[in-house]
């Protein structure tokens, strides 16, 4: 950047030296729980509960993680999990594009009564419509099925909000160039702007995964026979009692549900990390 | 685009009055008659739901009545307790119930009152084959809804060694001896000699039996008496144990049973999971350093019964096999079974005859404890009752709010939510 | 939120006839648009009037009755009690104590996450600063990680005895208080705790926001002379607005519905300093009184407008 002179480098290598500490202290600070969590996973269930905590075992042990693999029907419960959670974001995906592209790009009316009740949705408190919308469902023949518990999610407002600002980005002269070559709107969306949303639909795709593979009281209220619970639905049935809970279970379960979404993230986070930080620039 | 949203509004308002006129409440209320059930062997499927340990182990335990009634499925499905209440009130708004399901004893005058529930037919089951306490908390408006299935209570869990050093080798008999116990303990070192829950959810379990010992009724289904000197006393007495240095405000989550198991903690109420929680964190031989004292009498030595209770759905498809299972899981010899399957303690009383249940040193205590204990009405409005009460308990113990401000002020707040009826 | 500029319409050389008057063809191409527009936001509408538009309809109106969950099988028969349930909500403590935490909840909470995101953010963008990566996984790590795990390590974190806040304490002399367990000192806990939670999230969008800033603004700023300080103020904020309306908005809207942490860590004690307006509103659904609590909730929609509307005017572009 600029002329360094010895004086400035001496500088540097002290607020160098600052501020890597500063972080790793954060780091540490932040990634604690995690690594508690996962280390807790570890000890047999009189350890877990000890006061004060323990960080290393002092028993290590896999009965945990082999309590739950035998109790419950994993591979089951992970499957469904893994497809609603897969359909639910590859509809959020390709409808969410769909409108906000519509909503950012194209002229027509109704669009801004649109757009408010998408934002208007983003700012009710979810726990109102609960049993209305479970209702509906139900009169839908919906319940215990794939079909319910995926269709209310295929599409969400935040989805929606979040491609419209990113795609507001994309250069208009883009799309003006391919109209004028007489491509036709669908065309132009899938050729021209869909591959420029790489990051947005990579933040969009962790963001509802990690969501959806949550989502706890909807697959639990949904599905009447235990072939249709998700995982989150099944570790709670395992480990939570009337009176007392199960934590050796809990968390070896809570690491188990993690991994899947910290393995997306770690490998999209490159994409992500541009992705959020574009759709704020609006 | 202002005209078109006016109008989208305007439309929606219209039609959502029009629906409205067709809304109101009719007065009067339809008493349920009990139908019986039809003679012979159960048949055709059965779907029950059950929560928890039950929910695992009920599918197989199950096969047995099957073996019983060859014609008869039984498909469990298992719930998680955290939600189960909210996903048997979805399940009932969209008319999507299974045959039977199990409910805690606390949401029965909830589900009832939706008339969801069926009522229990009385050739089938007999009253009088169970606890008192737990066949009350089935009857809601003078009927019953529901089949109690197993049962908890609560008593004084004690350090024997402790209790003998402060002068009460056989644990605390009535109020004073308790108070005059816990004062020894404390005088002797013991950090908190009878420990309480300072308010906060649940707690009313813990203040509701010495209520009842000393004769205030608290709630019934008709009348909300928490205004009455039996309760200020009984309210007193509690607070007693905060105001004395004997129970501390501030136990963090998860330390009970350590400071039980070293000493810091001379006693605490609680039921009878808590007998495998301390042998668990007090190891090999603590068993034998503590035991379990019946509530100590005043006018008498009344605990809350907990427990689980059974129901039959009105729209079950397969109402009949339903209630034969329900009377199958009645039976003395299944519920000692089921026992020592899942550790759920039997709510027939004939079933304790049997020396698994009987013959433990700690499960005698609350067996015959069982006897004079008592729950709460089954009326719908009774947690958010609890939640009130709740709350000033929690003022009682920690701002030191006098005990018949705090009886007052709980009629009052009892009162504006009301019995639901 | 601008939006984009309106393209003229191309003239399109295909099918024109000599003549058609030109207005028909444009009020064709209206059309065509229109539809083209409709086509392509069809799917979410559908789905949207469907699964989303019914229930909050159907929930408002709930909210102008008695509707209690033991009418749940007859829905129809309750009585329309116009604007009681709302009225009654200003009239019940537990609602306004409730709506006094979560106002503190927010009116701290959110300028201290975004503080907290800046800084990293900043830091994490000095050019001095290698494995920004590994930083980054880490202090995202919060936002995916069970809150039961979260809960469990920060009560201990909090335990006056044996704490590691205490401990702390104890060494430069200060006798800690009983954190979760002291009215006024459990909410301050739960925010440093939730700012803590979610600093990870916001860092990253500024993180982004600051390497659009263009160097060259730095560059000129240093020659006048400016000083770090000085170049944030007056470079890096101004150009950082739009991204800090984005993290503002985004920050309140989950703030005012704060509801896990009170829930987990407290459950909204100690005598109800942490109940949260949707921690009360869950109680009142458990409770079984829906027509009270969806008053409540639509109470919390309002004010969660309001908040959004506030920052936008206030963070809002300046043209």
């Amino acid at each position: 950047m600029t002329t360094i002179d010895r004086g400035v480098r001496g500088r540097d290598r002290v607020a160098k030296a600052v501020l890597y500490a500063i972080l790793s202290v954060g780091l540490l600070v932040v990634v604690g729980p995690f690594v508690w969590m996962a280390l807790s996973s570890l000890k047999p269930e009189g350890e877990i509960r000890s006061v004060p905590p323990t960080w290393l075992p002092e028993t290590w042990t896999l009965d945990n993680f082999r309590d739950l693999f035998s109790r419950l029907d994993f591979p089951l419960y992970f499957f469904n999990s893994a497809f609603v959670a897969l359909a639910v974001t590859a509809g959020n995906l390709l409808f969410c594009s769909l409108v906000g592209y519509a909503l950012a790009k194209l002229h027509y009316p109704g669009k801004r009564v649109l757009f408010l009740a998408v934002l208007g949705m983003l700012m009710v408190p979810g726990m109102v419509t609960f049993v209305p919308q479970f209702v509906l469902v139900s009169n839908m023949g919906l319940t215990n099925s794939y079909a319910g518990l995926i269709l209310p999610f295929l599409v969400g407002p935040f989805g929606v909000f979040l491609m419209r600002q990113f795609l507001q980005s994309i250069p208009d002269d883009l799309i003006e160039a391919a109209r004028v070559d007489g491509a036709g709107e669908m065309r132009i969306f899938w050729r021209v702007v869909l591959p420029l949303c790489r990051p947005a639909l990579a933040t969009l795709g962790i963001l509802t995964f990690l969501a959806s593979w949550n989502n706890f009281l909807w697959p639990l209220v949904v599905a009447s026979t235990e072939d249709k619970y998700t995982l989150p639905v099944a570790l709670a049935l395992y480990s939570i009692g009337q009176n007392r809970t199960d934590f050796g279970l809990l968390l070896a379960g809570a690491v188990v549900v993690v991994l899947p979404v910290l393995i997306v993230f770690v490998l999209l986070q490159r994409h992500f990390m541009r992705g959020i930080a574009t759709t704020g620039l609006k | 685009m202002r005209r078109s949203r006016f109008a989208a509004v305007a439309a929606v308002a219209l039609a959502a009055s029009v629906a409205l006129t067709g809304c109101g409440r009719d007065s009067g209320g339809s008493q349920d008659e009990a139908t019986s059930v039809t003679e012979g062997k159960a048949s055709g499927e059965i779907t029950v739901w059950a929560m928890g340990a039950e929910g695992e182990k009920l599918g197989e335990f199950a096969k047995e009545f099957s073996v019983e009634n060859p014609d008869a499925k039984v498909n469990v499905t298992a719930v998680p307790w955290d939600a189960a209440h909210q996903k048997i009130a979805s399940a009932i708004a969209a008319k999507q119930t299974p045959d039977v399901s199990m409910i805690g004893t606390t949401w029965q005058g909830e589900f009832a009152k939706t008339g969801a529930l069926d009522p229990t037919p009385p050739d089938l089951i007999k009253k009088d084959d169970f606890f008192p306490g737990a066949w009350d908390t089935t009857v809601v408006d003078g009927s019953s809804y529901g089949v109690p299935w197993y049962v908890e209570t609560r008593g004084i869990f004690y350090r024997k060694d402790l209790a003998a050093q402060a002068g009460f080798p056989d644990g605390p008999k009535t109020w004073d001896d308790l108070t005059a116990m816990a004062k020894a303990m404390k005088a002797n070192g013991v950090r908190e000699g009878f420990h309480l829950q300072p308010g906060k959810t649940g707690s009313w379990q813990s203040v509701m039996p010495f209520a009842w010992s000393n004769g205030a009724e608290g709630a019934t289904a008709d009348k909300l008496s928490f205004d009455t000197p039996e309760m200020t006393e009984a309210l007193a007495y509690y607070q007693s144990f905060f105001k004395d240095g004997l129970s501390g405000t501030d136990l963090p989550e998860g330390a009970l049973e350590p400071d039980f198991v070293s000493g810091k903690i001379g006693a605490f109420i609680s039921g009878p999971w808590h007998i495998g929680l301390l042998e668990e964190k007090g190891g090999a031989g603590f068993d034998q350093k503590f035991a379990v004292a019946p509530m100590p009498m005043k006018k008498t030595g009344t605990s809350f019964i907990g427990g689980s209770n059974l129901a039959v759905f009105k729209d079950a498809k397969n109402r009949d096999a339903g209630w034969k299972f329900v009377q199958w899981l009645s039976k003395p010899d299944v519920q000692v079974k089921w026992y020592q399957a899942v550790k759920d303690l039997p709510a027939v009383q004939s079933a304790w005859d049997d020396s698994s249940l009987s013959g433990d040193q700690f499960l005698a205590v609350f067996g015959k404890q069982l006897q004079d204990a008592k729950a709460p009405p089954a009326i719908p409005t009774w947690e958010q009752i609890a939640a009130s009460f709740d709350l000033e308990v929690e003022k009682l113990c920690k701002s030191n709010v006098d005990a018949a401000t705090t009886a007052k002020t709980i009629q009052e707040k009892a009162t504006a939510i009301g019995t639901g009826s | 939120m601008t939006s984009a500029p309106v393209a003229a319409a191309p003239a399109r050389s295909v099918g024109t006839t000599p003549d058609r008057p030109a207005g028909s063809i444009r009020r064709r191409q209206r059309l065509r648009r229109a539809l083209t527009g409709w086509a392509f936001s069809a799917p979410y509408t559908v789905l949207f009037l469907v699964f989303m538009a019914v229930p909050v309809v159907v929930s408002l109106v709930m909210s102008f009755t008695d509707l209690r969950s033991t009418d749940l099988r007859n829905p129809f028969a309750v009585n329309f009690v116009g604007l009681d349930n709302y009225t009654r909500l200003f009239s019940d403590d537990l609602f306004l104590r409730s709506s006094v935490n979560t106002l503190v909840f927010v009116v701290i909470g959110v300028p201290l996450t975004i503080v907290l995101a800046l800084a990293a953010a900043s830091a994490l963008n000095s050019s001095l600063l290698r494995f920004r990566a590994l930083f980054r996984v880490g202090f995202y790590l919060p936002v995916v990680t069970s809150i039961v795990a979260i809960a469990v390590v920060w009560r201990f974190l909090l335990d006056p005895e044996v704490g590691l806040v205490n401990n702390l304490l104890r060494v430069v002399g200060i006798d800690g208080p009983s954190w979760l367990f002291d009215t006024k000192l459990a909410l301050p806990s739960l925010i440093v705790m939730a700012a803590w939670r979610n600093f990870g999230f916001l860092m990253v969008v500024f993180l982004a926001g600051l390497q659009a800033v263009p160097a060259d603004l730095y560059e000129a700023a240093t020659l006048d002379g400016a000083n770090r300080w000085q170049q944030f103020r007056n470079v890096t904020l101004p150009m950082l607005r739009p991204t800090l309306l984005f993290g503002g908005v985004v920050t309140g809207i989950g703030y005012l519905q704060f509801f896990e942490e009170p829930f987990v860590m407290t459950q909204g004690g100690p005598l109800s300093s942490t109940l949260s307006v949707s921690y009360h509103i869950y109680n009142q659904f458990g409770f079984g009184n829906y027509g009270y609590a969806a008053a409540g909730s639509y109470v919390l929609f309002v004010a969660i407008v309001a908040l959004s509307v506030i920052q936008f005017r206030f963070l809002g572009e300046r043209k």
